[in-house]
């Protein structure tokens, strides 16, 4: 029961990891229906940010994590006005290449810039644990966990509440009635690739925080993103964090009840098994899908 | 217009990037005066450390070898040179690269990195007649194929956690009862816990079912979690740096401590073990395939200190045991070019075979499917936050610590 009650635990903290690395992967497919496959390389670069702040100036990761969204807004706020949004409307396989040359470029930069080397931004407090009966709590995913969910909440008080949030949405739904409602569908465009790179910033300082990174991690953070995007579902800001948290409650249970090389393929039986049931994800909205082009 | 000036661009970059690695230079093995050897290694990708590593250990090899005037080849002088491609990590592109090399003339050959990648390099350097010094890759299946071109100078995949069993049999007191493996699910890593297993149980352990999980990941929790109740004296990982990260960070995070310790493979030996967990690596066992304390000695490097110093020379940094695996498969095959008088591959592979000599890597003698058995791994332990060696003993700078774990 014990060991039952420790998995479930420590999987629920590590699907809230997961959630804030895929939200921003979510967001961009869902509004710009781009897939981002550079998306694990910002991650990284917000891991090595933060990693940089804290050797050098000995910046605690959790206030890093700010300055690595900072940093990293204006770069994809950039990339998508300059880059991206010249084959926005070219077929999907089109955005995929380009956006895989990004995150070969962006890997290699770091490969010759960071060498490849693994790195862990070292804190006095990530490896410490609670200890409740015989059940452990992490500290480190703790906060990072409680930090996923915040930013998610964030996010969704953003978009329902805001304007901008709003227009973001509109964009999403209808992007030729968007823009007959006086919004600038490139502005927004670009404001949602900014806050996606950035929050994928925010989730590599937590993964350089309670894990190790080097660049090669990224490719492993796309995928991840990418199947829970889709398990959750697009069009709904809340779709990652569920998507994340089932991943991360699949993984752990099947790593304590089958062998833990049975890991993956589950995560992925999952996947089918929903798509299969569910279409659109688990609380996804099939609004994409019946949008309007224009 | 714009959109097609973005697409050949964003082409050009794709196809340019990927393409990279798979164009060679033109030089061939046409100069006299130069013995040419060819080696794919993983400069990209998810090895791309220990890939750059190893071609530290090649370079060094010719530079050395080259400033003490070449490879004496029925009585010329011989430059040594090496061409370089990148691999990518993958094991088809090094088998293609390997390819590559026999197409343009490169018949002599120096390993990726990985038993992966040298897996499927192997098999194409028997098909072409080249000949192989694999410097990385340990995993025994490699040599059960009847292979005889590949020649590895490294100690086989089954010795890696044996050789800490054997360390901790020998000197640990109070001598633990019972082990638990947890291991990566990769080839390499399950032949190294089935090797382990199999001395632990000839050492009069109890033995606990291995826990296995994904390879390369960095989330080992269900697997510690299984093993907190069982209470093991010993948990020895078989697993690459990551996954031995993981294991020590998430144990400390789960509560997870065994009464002797903690080993691991090939994690410890590595920098940034210690520098990554910081006290938590504190006296963890490690077993590595060479340090600066190895015996034995040679004309073109002397001994195992006199290399780190020229590797600290060379590239800034002490040597990780990677540097000295790719150098001596770089020495084995010079000197067996010398020895043979010729660079003819078929006589080359023949001189291998035959090879039987002290070096700054200790001995290199290989049986008959091509393994270095002569030589013994180190163990080393963590140490004040320095690898120290503590087995074999007559290798041994620092007693080993025991119990390797605070309660």
């Amino acid at each position: 029961m014990t060991s039952f009650v420790q998995a479930t635990l420590y999987g629920l903290l590590q699907g809230g990891l997961l959630a804030l690395i895929a939200v921003g992967f979510s967001l961009v497919w869902g509004v710009m229906n781009v897939i981002n496959l550079a998306h694990g390389a910002f991650v990284i670069l917000g891991a090595y940010i933060a990693w940089e702040l804290n050797s050098t100036l000995g910046l605690d990761p959790f206030l890093g994590m700010f300055v690595a969204a900072a940093v990293l807004f204006p770069v994809g706020y950039a990339l998508q006005r300059g880059l991206i949004n010249l084959v926005i409307n070219a077929p999907v396989f089109i955005t995929l290449l380009l956006t895989f040359g990004l995150d070969l470029l962006i890997v290699q930069g770091m490969n010759i810039a960071f060498t490849a080397n693994y790195r862990s931004i070292p804190t006095s407090y990530a490896g410490k644990s609670l200890a409740l009966g015989d059940v452990r709590i992490p500290l480190g995913r703790l906060l990072a966990f409680v930090v996923a969910v915040a930013v998610t909440l964030l996010l969704v008080a953003m978009v329902t509440r805001t304007r901008t949030g709003l227009s973001i949405m509109a964009t999403g739904m209808d992007r030729g009635a968007a823009r007959l409602m006086g919004i600038r569908a490139r502005h927004v465009y670009a404001l949602t690739f900014g806050l996606a790179v950035a929050l994928a910033g925010m989730a590599g300082a937590m993964v350089g925080t309670v894990g190790t990174f080097n660049p090669a991690a990224a490719g492993g953070y796309t995928l991840l993103s990418f199947v829970i995007a889709v398990l959750g579902g697009l069009g709904n800001m809340y779709g990652a964090l569920v998507g994340g948290l089932v991943i991360g409650l699949v993984e752990a249970w099947a790593g304590q009840y089958l062998s833990g090389t049975w890991v993956n393929a589950l995560a992925f039986l999952v996947l089918v098994l929903v798509l299969l049931l569910r279409p659109s994800g688990l609380v996804g909205r099939a609004f994409y899908a019946a949008r309007v082009e224009v | 217009m714009r959109l097609s000036t973005v697409l050949v661009v964003s082409s050009v970059c794709v196809l340019g990037l990927a393409g990279c690695g798979s164009k060679g230079s033109s030089q061939t093995e046409g100069d006299s005066n130069t013995l040419t050897l060819g080696a794919a290694v993983s400069l990209t990708g998810k090895l791309a450390r220990e890939g750059a590593l190893t071609k530290e250990g090649y370079e060094l090899c010719r530079t050395k070898i080259n400033e003490a005037g070449g490879v004496s080849v029925g009585g010329k002088k011989l430059m040594l040179a090496v061409q370089y491609q990148d691999d990518t990590s993958k094991p088809d592109t090094a088998a293609q690269l390997v390819e590559q090399f026999n197409d343009k003339g490169v018949k002599l050959i120096l390993s990726s990195y990985g038993s992966a990648n040298i897996e499927a390099q192997a098999a194409v350097v028997e098909r072409n007649g080249q000949v192989m010094a694999d410097s990385a890759g340990a995993d025994d299946k490699i040599f059960e194929k009847g292979y005889r071109r590949t020649f590895a100078v490294l100690s086989p995949a089954t010795e890696y956690a044996a050789s800490i069993v054997k360390a901790i049999a020998e000197l640990a007191k109070p001598k633990p009862r019972t082990v638990v493996f947890l291991s990566a699910d990769d080839g390499f890593s399950k032949t190294v816990t089935e090797g382990g297993m199999a001395e632990a149980k000839e050492q009069g352990f109890t033995v606990l079912p291995p826990q296995y999980f994904p390879n390369g990941t960095s989330d080992v929790s269900s697997a510690l979690t299984k093993v907190k109740g069982q209470q093991p004296d010993v948990i020895i990982g078989s697993v690459h740096l990551v996954e031995g990260i993981a294991i020590v960070k998430q144990a400390h995070e789960l509560g997870v401590t065994p009464a002797g310790g903690f080993g691991e493979t090939v994690a410890p030996p590595t920098p940034d073990f210690a520098k990554t967990r910081g006290g938590q690596a504190e006296n963890v066992l490690g077993s590595s395939q060479w340090t600066e304390t190895v015996t034995g000695q040679d004309k073109y490097f002397g001994t195992a200190k006199e290399y780190g110093d020229d590797i600290q020379a060379k590239f800034g940094h002490r040597p990780e045991y990677h540097n000295a695996e790719a150098t001596a498969a770089c020495l084995a095959l010079a000197l067996a070019v010398e020895k043979a008088g010729t660079t003819e591959p078929d006589k080359v592979r023949d001189a291998l075979a035959g090879l039987d000599t002290e070096s700054f890597f200790g001995r290199i003698k290989f049986d008959e499917s091509g393994k270095n058995v002569s030589k013994p791994m180190s163990v080393i332990q963590i140490q004040n936050g320095k690898v120290v060696t503590v087995w074999p003993t007559e290798a041994a700078e620092s007693k080993l610590v025991w119990p390797g774990i605070k309660q």
